[in-house]
């Protein structure tokens, strides 16, 4: 397999790939390639933080709101360092597809909590099921603790029917806008009432809550459940069509090819089969087509883990992760609402940019960054007069570079911006990048991470 | 050549990028009217302001039975009639009140309110329905319709929030100019930004980064070299929003063209013991907005800007058992100027007789005829074009 091939395939469905596993791979055969990377990601490692602070405890020992309260305090300190912990994996990951599949499906699936069993339940919840079978996946998903609070199922019974879910079930999660009515989705919320869970996330159907009564959802008729509905869903081939697209714009390009997308509608419609999908579209010609090749800008998650892959380093404080999150405008665990985040051109604004183009000094070459104290502890200061109200940080990296010499010792400088750079390089850009060709290895890839080039892959 | 072309060309072949306001809006669209003068300061109370607890109803039976203990009792306001009197923290803007600067909008929410701050957030920054989710913000909005720049709409801020994105273009995030502006101005960058020839990748997204990059330098410099000609001498409160609001004086008093600015004070989520939160919040609040706007006065730029606060929902009328309350729905809108058009109380005080189902407020006035107002008769555009639909307008400005 072409060697540009492999480092696409890899910025891809990994965040980039290092010399020797370039090397070694593309002595390999496309299909041989392929088959390794599913190979490596059958395996299912579930991602955990420790949460002994519940052992042994049930719903009766969190009856008075102080109780409750301390509980969400401790359970909101967990979500972020369980956020920290998928950031490190994702820096380190065995199954690298099916770590980015997971991140794929957390914006589309999209869903967040405040309970940390319910969140690390969801979150591996997405990795099992990130290569598997659409249909169970969906249907299992309608019944994930975190789900049912996060868009009201919960609240959803036959007196008084919640339609949140129903309406971002086919919105957001299958069909897309307009591919339904107002009616299918009073009708379908109907289907889903009596969906409650436990204290410890466990599905709980409230059989005294749900609405026994037909229901008429697309034509059809019948007492259905929310499992049925989401059968009848799956029949549109509108939802083949629906996800193929997501899965094209987030691994192929933002812009949608037909022709493509009628080809991976015939292989996933017939059994929704996320896998085989896949499988297809990697060992497509046009996945490696030079129009796909470095051109989709990384997310903000792509680009701090492709740094990592290039020098590694470690965080001496690890919540300044989420801090260089927030200041990129991707915290993992947090999207902004349930359509997600925003992709593509909408990761660069003027101040994500400066970030972006700022960061491999700030995290390498120990430069400065500005941010504000937030949230939380913002009402604190304000009443704290001495306390410096806007500060001037530095992030504190630990940098391997010896790693990286190791890496790229053998390749000079002109090579590593083919390492490094897949896209097409402004002609003036590389003018400058020849003129510095003299600088050492190490503040030459400084200054390839910081190229508006460097933001795609 | 073209006209169009031939600018694009000349700017960039000058190593000179920052391209005036005029030029830009006559380049990208001959029919936008020439820059305007007003300006717009957002201030959004976070958490949730206890709206009842700010401006009171003093002579409500149901209010005091509703909130034993957190109530606030006549000789801790203000009287600006003889049924309402606001939160005595508010004080320092009394002055303003009496020249008649300052107009309150009560019972402004929405149809189907939602309790989660975020959600609501977005909604009032989307300026959507409640059951819609809008992947931008009406300011935002508003830079794609005037085909504005960056520094057209500033959030005193590190990052720059849904309201201030458009379709195609965004507002830009500041809280410190000279460092947004030394950022980018590393021997490296210079090289970069000064060699970068390849127009015609602008409609590919490396086009988009270079064009991203450029801008932000360019607003950068526009921002540090504009604004430190004048620095403020007022003695602002030392806390995040006095220093905020500083730097939104310094940009105006400078004559940044910069139409609308956004800042934020949190921590009005006060689910327990609400009263010394809230009235230490309400002070910072004041104090500022006090220190500001005499900043302006004395500037001669009051009489072109308008401060509109909100938050993004009101209270529960009934406390709860901790002495706070909880999430609410509707809530009041304070409007400050020098020439509005109704001062003092716009409407009537909310109903506490009239409640939802979950015993909160039902709205009069939905937030979207505020912003709808503002742009028509204030921004003086297309509020339809920029907020996707027809709201009635008010009569404040």
């Amino acid at each position: 397999m072409k060697l540009s091939h492999v480092q696409h395939l890899y910025n891809r469905v990994g965040f980039g790939i290092t010399p020797k596993n370039l090397a070694r791979l593309s002595k390999k055969s496309k299909i041989n390639v392929v088959n390794e990377l599913f190979d490596s990601s059958k395996k299912i490692s579930v991602l955990k933080v420790d949460t002994s602070f519940l052992k042994g405890k049930t719903y009766k020992d969190f009856k008075t709101k102080e109780q409750r309260k301390e509980l969400q305090k401790i359970s909101k300190k967990k979500v972020s360092e369980f956020s920290i912990a998928w950031f490190l994996r994702l820096n380190n990951p065995s199954e690298i597809l099916r770590e980015k599949m997971t991140l794929f499906w957390t914006n589309h699936f999209v869903c967040k909590s405040k309970n940390i069993v319910f969140t690390e339940s969801y979150n591996n919840m997405l990795r099992k099921n990130a290569l598997g079978n659409f249909r169970s996946f969906t249907k299992i998903v309608s019944k994930e603790a975190a789900m049912l609070v996060y868009l009201n199922n919960k609240q959803n019974n036959k007196k008084s029917p919640n339609e949140n879910f129903a309406r971002e079930l086919m919105e957001l999660f299958t069909l897309g806008q307009d591919k339904y009515t107002e009616q299918d989705i009073k009708e379908s919320a109907r289907a889903f009432t009596g969906y409650s869970h436990r204290f410890r996330g466990e599905f709980n159907f409230k059989q005294k809550n749900h609405d026994e009564n037909e229901k008429t959802f697309f034509g059809k008729t019948g007492n259905f459940n929310g499992d049925d509905i989401i059968d009848i869903i799956l029949q549109q081939k509108q939802c083949a069509r629906f996800i193929s697209e997501k899965i094209y714009r987030y691994f192929v390009n933002e812009n949608i090819n037909k022709k493509h997308i009628d080809e991976m509608v015939n292989v996933f419609y017939k059994d929704y089969n996320i896998e085989e999908l896949m499988r297809f579209v990697l060992l497509s010609e046009w996945f490696y087509d030079e129009k796909n090749i470095g051109t989709k800008i990384k997310s903000p998650i792509e680009f701090l883990v492709g740094m990592n892959i290039v020098v590694p380093h470690k965080f001496e404080k690890p919540k300044q992760i989420i801090l260089l999150q927030r200041l990129l405008g991707q915290i993992l665990m947090s999207p902004p609402n349930v359509a997600g985040w925003k992709t593509g051109r909408n990761w660069i604004d003027s101040n994500t940019i400066v970030t972006r183009l700022r960061l491999p000094s700030v995290l390498l070459n120990n430069a400065e960054i500005a941010y504000s104290e937030k949230g939380d502890e913002e009402a604190m200061i304000n009443n704290l007069k001495k306390r410096k109200l806007r500060r001037n940080t530095f992030i504190k990296v630990s940098a391997d570079w010896s790693s990286f010499d190791k890496h790229y010792k053998n390749e000079p400088n002109a090579e590593l911006i083919n390492y490094l750079i897949t896209s097409k390089i402004n002609k003036g850009t590389l003018e400058v990048l020849e003129r510095n060709q003299q600088l050492s290895k190490r503040d030459f890839v400084l200054q390839l991470m910081s190229l508006p080039e460097y933001q795609l892959c | 050549m073209k006209r169009r072309d031939f600018l694009k060309q000349s700017t960039f072949a000058s190593g000179m990028f920052f391209v005036p306001q005029f030029l830009k809006a006559f380049e990208n669209n001959p029919m936008i009217k020439p820059f305007s003068h007003k300006k717009v300061v957002i201030i959004q109370l976070k958490g949730g302001n206890d709206g009842l607890n700010t401006v009171v109803p003093f002579n409500n039976d149901i209010y005091y039975q509703q909130r034993n203990n957190i109530a606030i009792k006549q000789n801790n306001l203000f009287k600006i009639s003889d049924e309402v009197g606001l939160h005595k923290s508010l004080q320092p803007l009394q002055k303003f009140h009496d020249k008649g600067f300052l107009s309150i909008i009560n019972n402004v929410g929405y149809p189907n309110p939602n309790l989660s701050h975020f959600r609501s957030t977005d909604i009032w920054q989307t300026a959507s329905d409640s059951n819609e989710y809008l992947q931008n913000g009406w300011v935002g909005r508003y830079l794609d319709y005037t085909k504005g720049n960056p520094y057209n709409a500033i959030e005193v801020d590190e990052c720059l929030s849904l309201m201030m994105k458009g379709k195609t273009q965004n507002g830009l995030a500041i809280t410190n100019p000279k460092l947004f502006y030394n950022s980018m101005r590393s021997p490296f960058f210079n090289n970069v930004v000064s060699n970068y020839k390849d127009a015609h990748l602008s409609e590919h997204n490396l086009g988009y980064l270079y064009n991203t990059m450029i801008d932000a330098k360019s607003s950068a410099k526009y921002i540090f070299e504009k604004s430190s000609t004048k620095s403020t001498s007022d003695e602002y409160p030392e806390n995040l929003f006095g220093k905020q609001l500083k730097t939104i004086a310094q940009f105006i008093n400078s004559g940044l063209e910069t139409q609308v600015y956004y800042a934020g004070l949190s921590g009005f989520d006060t689910h327990a013991n609400q009263t010394n939160t809230q009235e230490r919040l309400l002070r910072i609040y004041a104090e500022s907005l006090e220190v500001f706007l005499d900043d302006l006065q004395k500037n001669n730029a009051f009489d072109d800007v308008l401060v509109l606060t909100f938050s993004e929902f009101g209270r529960r009328v009934k406390q709860n058992d901790s002495n706070g309350t909880d999430h609410g729905t509707a809530n009041n809108v304070f409007i400050m100027g020098k020439n509005l058009k109704k001062q003092g109380l716009y409407n009537k005080l909310p109903n506490l007789a009239n409640l939802d189902k979950n015993g909160n407020l039902k709205y009069e006035v939905d937030f979207r005829e505020i912003y709808a107002t503002i742009l028509d008769k204030w921004l003086e555009v297309d509020d339809v074009a920029i907020l996707n639909k027809s709201f009635s307008k008010l009569d404040f400005v």
